[in-house]
């Protein structure tokens, strides 16, 4: 398990800023082995700074990372698998010999390192540009690229900052399933998106972080069970002014009234839309993950 | 393969197959070919064309081994005359007593021509003059010309290698620094490891070139005959210029990366590097100097204190003899200098390599915890 705990980060500040940004205000979650974990939140929440404390790349000033219950080391990390929200290869470099390098300074063997340079290129579709330099392929396929380098090394651990961003569908399905099956495999997944329709449909598990601190976590439908649910309401053709008074929005589409509503009493609004016209629909709604992500931050 | 060694080998293969290196290599070896071809072109042996009428020719070449001469005889003085206003030939000598030459004789000939002839006719009279003894109070000069060419030809090429592969290294840490690639090799390498291994990696490149320009300069000057003056004991040298050459490559390429890291785009590498370059500038100056004057006050000291030793004193051991006891010292006190480098360098590089963005100031790198 993966488990990441009251990170605090403070960044310097400049002649502007004398007290600095707090970034990170005691962030912490766990991901289970063969977990999908989606880190959502908005711009400037603190998403890339975790996953950069938790790759080491940066020092929290408080806080830890642990890896099967001892805290995160540099050798651990090694065997870690990583995607930086800013992509960086060897624009020069060739890509199979890049893949290749990093597979190698990942402890492979120059065999070994050859074999799984070849398998990702063939399974993420850069196989026939593997002699050209980075720098010729489109930032679509060198995203690609990116990702075998995240992979090649057959990772115990993945940390993807927005690994779907920028790709087309096609390399969004290939990206999806080569993650579940690493996933399948016992590896916990963590990535980070503003996808989220997509985190939605492919975790397990969701953190929404809002200003450095975790909002909400939990496994998609928790939260969409603990969320306040919404009474949805269609009636046809009602009398004007019908809900007037009422909490919630009403939306008009033809002759259908549609009333989105978290007010509580659920039989005063029946009886009222009852006598105003015919109902269509009433019920109650799970909130999309969007709406409790809305929800959350705001 | 430990990560530094990965990394080194990465820089040495990227390196060696540009073509930039192959036709920079390529053109340095002409270069330095070219340089002992040079002496024998222009320098050569003095040589002299001489011609005689009715007279007997007189033994130069016992006088003045190092010079040629070539005799004509010719049937009169009128054929003679001809033969030196046409520049055939430098010198007519007649009937024993009188010179012919156009316009004013060469100072040396001219000179040589007087005491031969001297010579020759007291000896016929049965006098004979014991040649002046010469003794040099003074330290050995025999070499003196070679050992300032050689030097000169050190100093350019240090100067070059060391400006030329300390900048590689900067390029390359800005280079992985500003693509943001270093976030991915840092999660895999110590950041020791990552500026060391591009240090070994670019030092190996440097070390290529400079063992090319050896051995062509070498290889040229055996060809050409000038190694007959080079000085003894020239494998010490090439072993020392080795040596030294390793010494200031790793002090400069380890500060190069380090101010490097502080930057994010390749524009700003050559204001970072700015002081450094400075120091090399300093030292080359110094050691142009020092190849005119190797034994003065000036070279003497700064061949002791680092960096500027590092191309001062190689240059001191090629243009003139120093103890083994100076260098020795020079070289300690070099190493503990590059040891220092090392642990500056890598400590302000760990601190700046990740912070992409604006410059970041030294000072901050330093004071920070
Ligand atoms: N190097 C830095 N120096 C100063 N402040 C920083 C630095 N890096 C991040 N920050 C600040 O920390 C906060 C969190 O940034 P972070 O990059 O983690 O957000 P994020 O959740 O990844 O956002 P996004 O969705 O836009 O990628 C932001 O306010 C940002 O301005
Ligand atoms: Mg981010």
């Amino acid at each position: 398990m993966l488990e990441i705990s009251e990170l605090h980060k403070r960044f310097a500040g400049g002649p502007d800023a004398p007290d600095g940004k707090l970034a990170l205000d005691g962030i912490g979650f766990a991901v289970r082995p063969g977990e999908m974990y989606g880190f959502v939140g908005a711009n400037g929440a603190g998403k890339t700074t975790t996953m950069r404390i938790v790759m080491g790349v940066l020092q929290a000033d408080s806080g830890s990372v642990s890896w099967q219950g001892r805290p995160l080391g540099y050798e651990d990390r090694r065997r870690f698998g990583y995607m930086p929200e800013e992509r960086g290869l060897y624009q020069k470099m060739r890509v199979a010999e890049q893949i290749e390098y990093f597979g190698r300074l990942h402890g492979m063997s120059a065999a070994v390192a050859k074999k799984a340079t070849e398998d990702l290129m063939e399974r993420l579709g850069v196989a026939e540009r593997r002699n050209d330099p980075v720098q010729a392929l489109s930032l679509g396929n060198q995203q690609r690229v990116q990702l075998a380098v995240a992979l090649v090394h057959d990772p115990e651990v993945l940390v993807l900052d927005e690994p779907f961003s920028g790709l087309d569908p096609i390399a969004v399905d290939a990206l999806a399933t080569a993650l579940q099956e690493r996933c399948a495999g016992g590896v916990p997944v963590i990535f980070s998106s503003h996808q989220l329709e997509l985190v939605e449909r492919l975790c397990d598990s969701v953190g929404i972080v809002s200003a450095g601190r975790m909002v909400a976590t939990g496994t998609v439908a928790d939260l969409r069970s603990a969320g306040n649910d919404t009474l949805r309401v269609v009636v046809r053709n009602p009398a004007q002014g019908w809900a007037d008074g009422l909490p919630g929005t009403v939306t008009v589409s033809g002759d259908r009234h549609i009333l989105r509503t978290t007010y509580g009493d659920d039989q005063e609004i029946l009886r009222r839309a009852v006598k105003a016209g015919h109902v269509e629909h009433f019920g109650h709604e799970r909130p999309t993950l969007t709406e409790i992500f809305k929800e959350a931050v705001a | 393969m430990n990560g530094l060694m990965l990394v080194a080998r990465r820089e040495i293969v990227t390196q060696v197959r540009t073509k930039a290196f192959v036709i920079g290599l390529l053109i340095t070896a002409a270069l330095v070919a070219a340089i002992s071809f040079a002496p024998k072109l222009f320098g050569g042996p003095e040589s002299y064309a001489l011609g005689t009428v009715d007279s007997q020719r007189l033994p130069l070449e016992a006088a003045a081994p190092d010079a040629e001469f070539t005799w004509r005889a010719f049937p009169d003085e009128a054929a003679a005359k001809q033969a030196v206003l046409a520049g055939d030939v430098d010198a007519v000598l007649v009937g024993g007593t009188k010179v012919l030459t156009d316009g004013k004789i060469d100072d040396q000939l001219g000179v040589l021509l007087q005491s031969v002839n001297r010579e020759a006719k007291l000896g016929a009279a049965g006098v004979s003059i014991p040649p002046l003894q010469v003794v040099s109070v003074g330290a050995d000069t025999r070499y003196q010309a070679a050992r300032t060419g050689l030097a000169t030809v050190l100093v350019i090429v240090l100067f070059m290698m060391l400006i030329g592969q300390a900048t590689m290294v900067a390029m390359g840490v800005v280079e992985e620094k500003g693509s943001r690639i270093v976030e991915i090799l840092l999660a895999t390498l110590r950041p020791w490891q990552l500026l060391g291994g591009k240090i070994v990696g670019l030092g190996v490149v440097g070390l290529i070139n400079l063992v090319t320009i050896l051995a062509v300069g070498l290889a040229a000057s055996m060809a050409s005959g000038i190694s007959a003056d080079f000085p003894p004991g020239m494998p010490g040298l090439v072993a020392g210029v080795l040596v030294w050459f390793v010494l200031g490559y790793a002090f400069f390429a380890t500060l190069a990366g380090a101010f490097a890291s502080l930057v994010s785009r390749q524009e700003e590498v050559n204001s970072v590097l700015t002081p450094l370059i400075m120091v090399i500038m300093v030292s080359y100056f110094v050691s142009f100097f020092a190849t005119r004057d190797p034994t003065g006050t000036l070279a003497t000291v700064t061949s002791y204190v680092p960096p500027f030793s590092s191309m001062i004193m190689p240059v001191r051991m090629a243009a003139a003899e120093v103890p083994l006891w100076q260098a020795g010292l020079s070289m300690a006190a070099m190493v503990v200098a590059v040891l220092a480098a090392l642990a500056f360098g890598a400590k302000v590089y760990q601190r700046a390599v990740l912070r992409t963005g604006a410059r970041v100031k030294l000072g901050d790198v330093v004071r920070a915890r």
